[in-house]
């Protein structure tokens, strides 16, 4: 680029239909028949109506100068040198190292429309632009918790107060220790509720059967109230009850605690003989297993579990591939070994069905040994479904790890940019107040200088 | 382009011929326009006055604000009202961006900028990174945290080293010897021995240990008991006796014991003593006590501590270690690795509980119990001493195996990038530790005669850059040396090759007025630069001793040519260079490439013109001369030169201080900042070298030191030195310090110093003017290709960066006016 192309065209004049701009600095003749193209632009407009009115011109650009007939434009040299692309391509590309949001920006200025820009430089910008929302995002949440209370009635503060309490940790010390509670409770309730499973710390009721010590129960009883408590004080302190019933987090809570009270009221049920006995111990046992859902509980505390779970999320398609990929080898390799193994009098394939368990112990490299191949051809058979199986397994797993990776990084810089984002917000209001202040001095300062000045030269 | 240069030269000459212009000229003209040219590093902008305004604290705010020539000259490195242009010696490319902040209030970054160094622009134009846009803003700062990063493992290690000080006991030396020969294994053959031996002995006792609890070797003693194999006991004692020896010795010989004492890496060493000590007291001082088995158990779990002698690999190997960094700094993710983990275990333990429960015989009994399986299954082991039976359970147990297998693959990447990261700038820093041995070994040997370096290399360094800046003016033929000189540097920068330098060298017809000394210089250099490149077994030492005796040659060559010559000091205000030149060279080349391989071969042609530049220094004088003449009469200069002879002497320490700096500034992006900052100042002894060395990572280094030391030495006395001074200041301090506050107390000092010396304001408030004005020439006359280079540094060959390098700072720090900015910046500090 040669700076400021100052030719012959400085010093003398521009042809008919041409105009000569000055972009911040960069000097650019052009024809205004090509500017035509699209007229909507600024440009064209400006060839338009370069005849008429000052104030027309000065509305459409920074200044004019008169004696060499140029339109000076306050704007970025090299993102123009791009847009003036569509005027001769139809089609604009985004320079690299200029960022296309800015960029964009400047084609608004130009009044070209976004839709002239190359699909490839498209799927960049939405990528920026994704990113931008979620940080923006991610900025919204973090200045939520930093408004300042501005509810008119009492209830509503309280609600407020309650609801930072228990959702945002960070917010207050209160906040935190409530966090780490829940936290502390929730391992305690998982440690308690495998530990109760342990023969020897059973006791026998009155029936002879095998029942949970009485001191794990009361642990349980006092985790299962305080969860109860946390979730209705979040219910109760939520704005919107229905979006907090359904999200994730809050189902998965309920799940965790709606087995105990179902069970309570079951046992009351089967006691007062309003069931039969049999039906509410099977239905109590089967409740017994939702209460692995407290575990996942943990996601709140660990944006890493999070993180995971957004991964997986995204990349339901890679896990249908790795299930896909890892049903097919287990019904080919499960169909081999059982006809291979016919031929074996003490073979272990007895059916397919039962080889299925036989590949996928194989496939996944696990290898318990309670079925393995006795043939020859049956090991062979083994050895290749070894293969496959993890050929299977680490190929579909790469993208997912992959996303997870990357979700995991960005959570990284989102926090970072989304932190700097809220200290610049409070730069800036901080800042126009300051920005008046100084202009108003240096407007001072420049008039007593002027002054000064003519009062030399009048003596 | 003709035009403009036109344009400069006429600027120029208004600030030389004219007082400077009262305020009312510039509030004037400033008025005048709407518009302001803000020429920036060669590429002209042009901006409205009250876009300026928006930001009126940066430093294009106060561009505005400023009415006199002092003020101005403090904000902008040049001005020429006619013109109404504004001169910034600043990266052309950063200013785009940043010029754009003023526009659109939104501060982008470019894509292909480095962060640090976009950074350090953004010092300079007083805007806050905070600015920055957030799409842009997730780079910058995770670049620059890195950065942080870095620099506060490698200030770590310098404290390391500086603790090495062992001039404070008795025998220091012998104990320094000592010392380097149990810790540095690459120091001496003998070190080299000694390393192979206690890793012979290390992996000998591990063997012993585990032979010992084979049977077949074990032997019973009176109480039917077994116990060691009396051979294998023997060369168990061997080897803690060996161990402990080794670990006395380096306790004795350490600088600083109780850091010593605290080396996570001591630690372990003692850990490995230690038990076999403490079995031996228990057993024979409890012979014949009653409670002999419960000693009998303790002496069981000392033993179990020997194992922790595998260890002691870790200091001989350098993937040991970086793994042990690796695990330390991703804690996190292996946490997360846990996390994930016992939450599948859990998870899975507790559903094949219920769905094997009511199983005949089961061995999931409880769920605890069912962990095992659990861990077994997802670990994808599979013993097969517990499987599930039922249909529900092999489901169960199928699933697990899958999400076992996701669970442990997705977090692992990570601390794999960790580790790999680590590792390869564990093996960088290596490097350029041998590196750096090797030329404090060669120091040692006295081959070179030691001087401050600091000083030394800032005068090399502004001496090539007189050179190149005189080859680039080709038109400007006063004096012919200036054509002469253009010539090869050409050649050289362009084939690379020292043969078609002297070829054109001796083709060229200016050659005649080349005063024979300087021809023999060069043949001179080169041969011993060629011997070097021989000599690759020890070429320090080589060049060393070749590069002194010619410096002292030069020397006097030199002086003699200076005395030819009209006064000297002509040539120093030539000389406002950039002493970051050769620094920055190196790290440009340890940027673009990794040379682990062929230190010395490959570079040889691209740091051959510099030094035949630095060689031809002694033709300066003439051309610095024939540019004055040009431009001022000899009679005004003469007039100014009068301040810059006089606080000659009270500059020098200062200028080592500055060279110091430029180290910094030169080598930011290879981040090695601290380093200068905590030595003290004008310490002649190694630190000045490993400075240098250890900066500039490059293999280069050594040569390149060892040219600043034969240059060096030519001219001690003469007055380049005040030149110098000015120089010190180009960069601003604030991001250096900046790098610095990471990790040293010593940034302070360093301030401290360069606001001490008041010599230097005096010299640049003579003379600012003038010497900037000079520059302002020959920064615009290059305008282009510093421009077109740019960007490029960093991805060009090594044969070019030569070129290149000189052409950038020619056009960027050489025309910057040094002791303005750096007022300046003092202004901007307190403002902030």
């Amino acid at each position: 680029m040669e700076p400021l192309d100052t030719g012959e065209c400085e010093t003398g004049f521009c042809a008919e239909g041409e105009i000569a701009v000055n972009i911040g600095g960069v000097r650019v003749v052009l024809f205004g028949d090509v500017l035509n193209r699209y007229p909507e632009s600024r440009l064209a407009e400006l060839v338009n109506c370069s005849t008429q009115n000052s104030e027309v011109i000065s509305s459409l650009c920074d200044d004019f100068d008169p004696g060499r007939k140029e339109f000076y434009f306050d704007r970025d040299p090299d993102a123009f040198k791009c847009i003036i692309d569509v005027y001769y391509f139809d089609e604009i590309h985004i320079k690299r190292g200029i960022c296309p949001i800015c960029f964009i920006k400047e084609m608004e200025f130009w009044k070209i429309d976004q839709s002239v820009l190359d699909e490839c430089c498209k799927s960049y910008l939405s990528e920026k632009e994704d990113e931008l929302k979620e940080i923006a995002n991610k900025v919204k949440v973090i200045l939520e918790d930093l408004e300042v209370d501005q509810c008119i009635t009492r209830t509503q503060r309280c609600q407020r107060f309650l609801w930072r309490l228990m959702e945002k940790p960070g917010s207050s010390l209160p906040a935190r220790i409530i966090a780490i509670a829940s936290f502390l409770s929730i391992l305690v309730s998982a440690v308690v509720m495998c530990v109760g499973t342990i023969p020897e710390l059973q006791v026998t009721d009155s029936e002879g059967k095998l029942v949970e010590h009485p001191t794990l129960e009361a642990i349980e009883t006092a985790c299962m109230l305080w969860f109860t408590a946390e979730y209705l004080l979040r219910l109760a302190s939520s704005p919107n009850k229905l979006h907090f019933a359904l999200s994730i987090m809050n189902v998965i809570d309920f799940m965790a605690i709606m087995p105990f009270y179902v069970v309570l009221s079951l046992t009351y049920l089967g006691t007062s003989s309003m069931m039969e006995l049999a039906n509410v111990q099977q239905a109590v046992q089967a409740l017994r297993i939702m209460r692995i859902a407290r575990i996942f509980k943990l996601a709140r505390h660990s944006s890493g579990l999070q993180t995971l779970t957004y991964a997986l999320k995204r990349s339901l398609k890679e896990l249908g591939l790795l299930l896909m990929y890892m049903s097919v080898g287990i019904f080919v390799f499960s169909a081999l070994a059982y006809t291979m193994e016919q031929s074996h009098p003490e073979t272990l394939f007895r059916s397919i069905p039962q080889s299925f368990w036989w590949a996928i112990i194989t496939m996944t490299t696990v290898g318990y040994g309670d079925i393995y191949p006795k043939t020859t051809l049956g090991k062979c058979n083994a050895a290749v479904s070894f293969l496959c199986g993890v050929i299977a397994i680490a190929l579909p797993i790469h993208p997912i790890i992959n996303n997870f990776v990357v979700f995991y990084n960005k959570q990284k810089v989102l926090e970072t940019a989304a932190k700097h984002e809220v200290e610049l917000m409070e730069l800036k209001s901080g800042r126009d107040a300051r920005r008046k202040k100084l202009k108003l001095v240096h407007e001072k300062r420049l008039d007593m200088c002027l002054e000064n000045h003519y009062q030399c030269e009048c003596r | 382009m003709e035009k403009s240069l036109a344009e400069l030269n006429k600027a120029g000459s208004r600030s030389t011929s004219s007082l400077p212009p009262e305020p009312v000229d510039i509030i004037r003209s400033k008025s005048c326009f709407r518009r302001v040219r803000l020429n920036v590093g060669g590429l002209p902008h042009e901006v409205l006055w009250r876009t300026l305004d928006r930001l009126p604290r940066t430093r294009l705010g106060k561009l505005r604000d400023c009415n006199t020539h002092e003020t101005l000259m403090e904000v902008c490195d040049d001005y020429n009202l006619e013109e109404n242009e504004y001169f910034f010696d600043r990266h052309p490319g950063a200013f785009t961006s940043i010029l754009n902040f003023y526009r659109t209030g939104k501060l982008h970054m470019m894509e292909e900028m480095c962060a640090l160094s976009f950074s350090q622009e953004l010092d300079y134009w007083g805007i806050d990174e905070i600015y920055l846009e957030s799409c842009c803003q997730a780079r910058y700062h995770q670049k620059k945290e890195q950065m942080n990063e870095e620099l506060k493992r490698e200030a770590d290690n310098l404290k390391d080293r500086e603790g090495e000080e062992f001039d404070n006991t008795c025998c220091a030396e012998k104990r320094k010897k000592l010392w380097d020969l149990l810790e540095k294994p690459s120091s001496s053959v003998a070190a080299k021995i000694l390393a192979i031996i206690s890793i012979l002995f290390i992996v000998l006792s591990t063997i012993a240990l585990s032979l010992n609890t084979l049977p077949e070797l074990q032997d019973t003693d009176e109480y039917g008991q077994s116990t060691d194999n009396p051979q294998l006991a023997h060369v168990e004692a061997v080897c803690i006796a060996w161990f402990t020896m080794e670990y006395l010795l380096r306790f004795l010989s350490s600088p600083n014991k109780w850091k010593f004492f605290k080396g996570p890496l001591n630690v372990i060493d003692l850990l490995a003593i230690l038990p076999y000590y403490v079995t031996i007291f228990l057993t024979e001082s409890n012979k014949s006590v009653l409670q002999f088995q419960n000693v009998r158990r303790v002496v069981q779990i000392f033993r179990i501590m020997r194992i922790l002698r595998i260890l002691k690999l870790a200091r001989h190997s350098t993937g040991l270690q970086s793994l042990g960094f690796t695990l330390r700094r991703s804690y996190n993710e292996l946490g997360l690795l846990i996390l994930f983990l016992a939450m599948g275990i859990m998870i899975f333990s507790s559903l094949v509980f219920f769905a094997e429960k009511d199983e005949e015989d089961t061995k999931f009994k409880s769920i605890p119990a069912s962990f095992w399986w659990a861990t077994i299954t997802m670990t994808t082991v599979g013993y097969g001493d517990i499987y599930p039976k039922t249909l529900l359970g092999k489901i169960v147990g199928g699933l697990c195996c899958i999400a076992g297998v996701l669970v442990i693959a997705l977090p692992i990447p990570i601390i794999v990038n960790n580790f790999s990261e680590f590792y390869k700038e564990q093996k960088r820093q290596e490097k350029a530790l041998k590196r750096r041995e090797a030329l404090e070994r060669a120091k040692r040997n006295g081959s070179i005669v030691s001087m401050n370096l600091k000083e030394a290399f800032a005068r090399s360094a502004e001496l090539m850059d007189v050179v190149v800046e005189k080859s680039e003016r080709p038109h400007d033929n006063h004096l012919s040396p200036s054509r002469w000189k253009w010539t090869p540097k050409r050649a050289a920068s362009e084939t690379s090759s020292n043969r078609s330098f002297n070829a054109q060298d001796l083709g060229s017809p200016n050659k005649a007025r080349a005063t024979s000394p300087q021809r023999l210089n060069v043949q001179k250099l080169e041969e011993m630069y060629n011997q070097m490149a021989k000599t690759q077994s020890q070429p320090n030492l080589n060049a060393k001793d070749r590069g002194s005796r010619v410096g002292k040659q030069r020397d006097e060559i030199e002086l003699g040519a200076i005395q030819d010559h009209r006064p000297p000091v002509l040539g120093t205000r030539e000389g406002v260079g950039d002493m970051k030149s050769l620094s920055s060279i190196d790290s440009y080349i340890s940027c673009a490439t990794d040379f682990q391989e062929n230190p010395r071969f490959p570079h040889s042609p691209a740091m051959d013109p510099g030094l035949q530049e630095s060689n031809r220094f002694s033709h300066s004088p003439a051309t610095a001369l024939s540019q004055h003449s040009s431009g001022k009469t000899g009679q005004q200069t003469a007039g100014e030169r009068e301040p810059m002879l006089t606080p000659v002497c009270v500059t020098k320490p200062s200028c080592s201080e500055n060279a110091r700096k430029f180290f910094f500034s030169g080598n930011s992006s290879k981040s090695l900042i601290p380093k200068g900052g905590c030595r003290n100042e004008g310490d002649s002894g190694p630190s000045p070298l490993s400075d240098s060395s250890v900066l500039s990572d490059s293999l280069l280094s050594p040569e390149v030191s060892v040219y600043t030391t034969a240059s060096s030495r030519t001219p001690p006395k003469s007055p380049e030195s005040t030149a110098l001074a000015p120089t010190v200041f180009t960069f601003h301090d604030s991001s250096i310090s900046k790098y610095i506050d990471a990790d040293t107390d010593d940034d302070e000092h360093l301030r401290d110093i360069s606001d001490a010396s008041p010599s230097e304001r005096l010299l640049a408030g003579s003379s600012p003017k003038r010497s900037m004005n000079i520059n302002y020439q020959r920064g615009t006359n290059h305008l282009e290709a510093a421009q077109k280079m740019l960007g490029q540094n960093c991805l060009f060959p090594l044969e070019g960066i030569r070129g290149i390098a000189h052409e950038n700072h020619v056009g960027h720090e050489m025309a910057r006016r040094p002791k303005v900015e750096r007022g300046r910046q003092n202004t901007l500090d307190k403002n902030l």
